[in-house]
């Protein structure tokens, strides 16, 4: 029974994880289709504004839920400003642009902070359940993750910036003629996915801690959530959140994280096989 | 219409796009050598049927039938080699290549270098563009992309060509000259024409098909159907759609 | 038809022979050092022709040319050591690449991905690739003799020998020319397949995939051919790179080696075979003499040679001069050409 209990929170964290590092890359491809090579740098960012700024006495929960998503949020406009924006129409450059600033945010903050782990503790201690051990902080992130997710399909229901964004998503080429500066849409969709990046980087930083290289280790997966999950943000975040994370945290079970990575791709591989467009471009084609 | 004499078939060919049926239990004929215009209002199937055709889309159910081979579930490419020309709305060319290299390469699929360069001068020729031979395509106007184009898809030498609105952005001029060229390739080869419109089916169709939300609606030749109470009604209603 | 033929092969020729006067006289006129330097810009122009030729050549993008390159270099290494001759292995690993190639490819084409997905599926494989090898430290990760070595990597991989005086180790000046020979044959064995049917297939495709289709050509399988050979040819460069090396780890799959290579291609020119030799050249050079000064940390010199090129130079760094200087050399010498653009 413990037990039991154990495996699930283990599942709901890794789906939880693959949600929160892939929302902001889903929001940035679903409104551009554009995938963003330097969302692990972003994230990477969003752990270093959680370091350096506790490091400064600020609040933990004010750095991580507040101050990661500003910064790097901020300088997600100002990317898509100063590169992005000269790139529209041509997808596979402002890949490369990404790709280029991907590299060049991992050699600044080498240069800066040097290529060594920086911690952050924990807010949180263990929850004993039975005889086995769950920190209280994974149980934290599954909620967070839960609702950040939420919060995401209630703005996109409910508002006039999700209506915009849902137009959008449907067909790019319209929304101009709904009165809408596109330009304006465009770069509040930067920024706001680079402000998830960040959140999520902030949230995840107590865990694994800050290290220049930290966004390799985290967009392989981040990537395949989205690339199965389609162009719908929402339900294509969630099922292939849910899909892989469930047999990638049965395989780590069986045989360890290593080969729980290259299942996922296999696995997305199959997918996207059979679903050319991701899940959603099938199955949920009218869901958000 | 006796078996033996048709080219293409299709039966109960049905596409559905999840709830939609766009296109619902299609039984169509086409005979060896006959033109037949498919028209109809937006929405009433026609493009859907011929992409089931072509390959573009793979039917949900149902058989197509081309000289007595199953096409339907297969790719384009496929469909291609058994000896079907495909010509797309949007005209698909190299844009980058003079046009006689653009109709050479289509002629190169099948045969030797020597052999697709006179194919090549007699489908330029045929459609009357021997002066647009060593243009870039690219810097062409529409009509005369479109010309290319068919030049370009038989060149492949099919026996069926399947047309999607060829007319579309010709002058008067280029619009004669396809007519002429399509007057001219029926009874040598089978066509399939979509197209919308009617001044130009008038001048090229001897057979046409209607079809309305997803079905032929009707079948026959161009002065039954311009007089038909009820085409004409198809079409008035398709304008109070487009309205509502 | 002749002059056709020989305006085909003017470029290739001219290249050849510049290669091969420089496979004769560069261990003749040069000092080790210099040679063993030149070495590493040969195997690292074999990597960039995997990936001009399947870019500019069959218009698919790969963002994880790096595979390749590491595959072939951890295959060679774990043969070469556990069969004690070294030509066998080379070819296993070019093999091995060409149906790893084959495989993915399967997946990639077959789903008729488009550009993005293809670049992110490529991408996302290459890092899994770099953290699997990253996880073989342990002493169980092992194949025959050679341990894995996980982010050790694998020391004491034999130097290459020539395959008719196996057992004997090439000197640095023989290495350079066996590779120089490879990469001069496996240049000239692509110009001549660009120039084929199947070629001028792939260069349709890479203008017009629908069209290309429509003409009967099953698109799918042509990209499939392109991409193994891409492949085969990028773990030929990764086997001869460890064997250069004597070393290999895994940081050869890192996303870093698969950027290179691409910066090199759009530098040189998307679309030719020479330009991004060039690249290579240039840009390593470049590197070279930054790495010595220490100062400037490679990856912002890579991220921001990448971003300027997207940016400013989509053509590419070599082609917009040459454009430039064909366009004053014409401005000066009136127009004589057909004012074609």
């Amino acid at each position: 029974m413990d037990f039991s209990l154990v495996v699930a929170i283990e599942l709901l964290r890794e789906v939880a994880g693959l949600i929160l590092i892939a929302t902001g890359l889903a929001v940035i491809f679903g409104m551009m289709r554009v995938i963003n090579i330097a969302h692990g740098e972003f994230m990477m960012l969003g752990g270093y504004t959680v370091v350096l700024t506790t490091k400064l006495g600020v609040n933990i929960w004010v750095a991580i839920l507040i101050l990661a998503p500003l910064a790097v949020g901020l300088f997600g406009i100002i990317v898509e400003r100063l590169i992005i924006r000269h790139l529209y129409g041509r997808i596979i450059d402002s890949l490369l642009a990404t790709w280029g600033l991907s590299l060049f945010l991992i050699g600044f903050v080498t240069v800066v902070f040097g290529n060594t782990v920086e911690g952050v503790s924990t807010p949180f201690s263990g929850l004993a359940i039975g005889q086995y051990t769950v920190a209280i902080y994974t149980l934290f992130l599954i909620f967070a993750a839960m609702a950040f997710i939420a919060s995401v399909y209630l703005t996109l229901r409910y508002t006039k910036a999700g209506l915009i964004a849902r137009a959008t998503m449907q067909n790019p080429d319209m929304v101009e003629c709904l009165g809408v500066n596109s330009k304006i849409v465009y770069m509040a969709t930067f920024g706001i996915g680079a402000a998830f990046a960040g959140l999520a980087g902030g949230l995840l930083a107590p865990i694994s801690g800050v290290v220049p290289g930290m966004g390799a280790l985290l967009i392989g997966k981040a990537f395949i959530t989205v690339v199965t999950g389609g162009a719908a943000v929402v339900a294509g975040t969630l099922s292939a959140a849910g899909i892989l994370g469930t047999i990638s945290q049965a395989v780590t079970f069986a045989s360890g994280p290593v080969f729980g990575d290259a299942t996922l791709l296999f696995v997305a591989l199959i997918l996207l096989r059979l679903l050319p467009q991701g899940i959603t471009g099938r199955i949920f084609t009218r869901s958000v | 219409m006796t078996a033996e004499r048709a080219i293409l078939t299709t039966s109960r060919l049905t596409m559905r796009f999840g709830g939609v049926v766009a296109v619902d239990q299609v039984d169509f004929t086409l005979k060896t050598g006959e033109l037949r215009c498919l028209i109809g209002p937006n929405g009433a199937g026609k493009s859907t049927f011929f992409k089931c055709l072509t390959g573009q889309l793979k039917p949900t159910a149902g058989s197509i039938l081309f000289a007595d081979r199953e096409l339907s579930g297969k790719n384009t490419h496929d469909i291609v080699r058994q000896g079907i020309g495909i010509k797309t709305q949007v005209p698909n060319l190299f844009d980058g290549l003079p046009a006689r290299e653009n109709i050479a390469l289509s002629a190169r699929q099948r045969h030797s270098q020597k052999r697709s360069e006179e194919i090549t001068d007699e489908m330029l020729e045929l459609i009357r563009i021997t002066a647009l031979a060593h243009r870039e395509v690219g810097s062409l106007a529409h009509g005369e992309r479109q010309l290319i184009e068919l030049a370009m898809v038989l060149a492949g030498q099919p026996r069926l060509v399947l047309l999607d609105e060829p007319a579309a952005g010709m002058t008067a001029e280029e619009r004669g000259r396809l007519a002429s060229a399509l007057r001219d390739l029926a009874g040598r080869m089978s066509l399939i024409v979509v197209e919308h419109d009617m001044q130009f089916i008038k001048d090229i169709a001897t057979e046409i098909t209607v079809f309305h939300r997803g079905r032929v609606f009707i079948e026959g030749d161009v002065a039954e159907i311009m007089a038909h109470h009820e085409v004409q009604e198809i079409y008035l209603g398709k304008e109070a759609d487009g309205a509502a | 038809m002749l002059s056709k033929v020989s305006k085909d092969w003017l470029g290739a020729g001219f290249v050849t022979v510049l290669g091969l006067a420089i496979l004769i006289f560069v261990p003749i006129l040069f000092d080790l050092f210099e040679v063993l330097q030149m070495t590493k810009y040969v195997v690292l122009s074999l990597f960039v022709l995997s990936l001009a030729y399947i870019w500019g050549f069959g218009g698919i993008l790969s963002f994880g040319q790096a595979g390749f390159f590491g595959l072939g270099g951890y295959v060679f290494a774990v043969a070469a050591i556990n069969m004690g001759q070294t030509t066998v292995p080379f070819l296993i690993a070019i093999g091995a690449c060409a149906l790893f190639a084959a495989a993915l490819g399967y997946f990639m084409f077959y789903g008729r991905l488009n550009d993005v997905y293809l670049g992110v599926v490529t991408l996302v494989v290459t890092l899994i690739l770099w953290k699997l090898i990253n996880h073989t430290a342990g002493p169980e990760y092992i194949i025959g003799k050679a341990r894995l070595g996980g982010f050790n990597g694998i020391p004491s991989i034999p130097i290459m020998t020539l395959p008719w005086r196996p057992g004997q180790e090439m000197e640095p000046a023989q290495m350079f020319q066996y590779f120089m020979a490879i990469l001069i044959a496996v240049y000239v064995l692509l110009h001549a397949l660009i120039k084929s049917k199947f070629g001028r297939v792939a260069i349709s495709i890479r203008e017009n995939e629908v069209r290309t289709g429509l003409l009967g050509y099953d698109v799918r399988f042509y990209k499939l051919c392109i991409f193994s050979i891409g492949g085969a040819i990028g773990g030929a460069a990764g086997a001869m790179w460890a064997s250069y090396q004597t070393f290999v780890d895994p940081n050869i799959f890192s996303l870093e080696w698969s950027a290179k290579c691409l910066i090199w291609v759009m530098a040189g020119g998307v679309g030719t075979l020479f330009g991004p030799i060039v690249g290579v050249l240039a840009l390593e050079y470049l590197s070279f003499q930054l790495g010595q000064t220490e100062l400037i940390n490679n990856l912002i010199v890579l991220g921001t040679i990448l971003i300027f090129l997207v940016l400013l130079l989509p053509k590419g760094l070599f082609p917009t001069a040459r454009d430039l200087v064909v366009k004053v050399w014409r401005r000066r010498g009136g127009s004589t050409g057909k004012g074609s653009p």
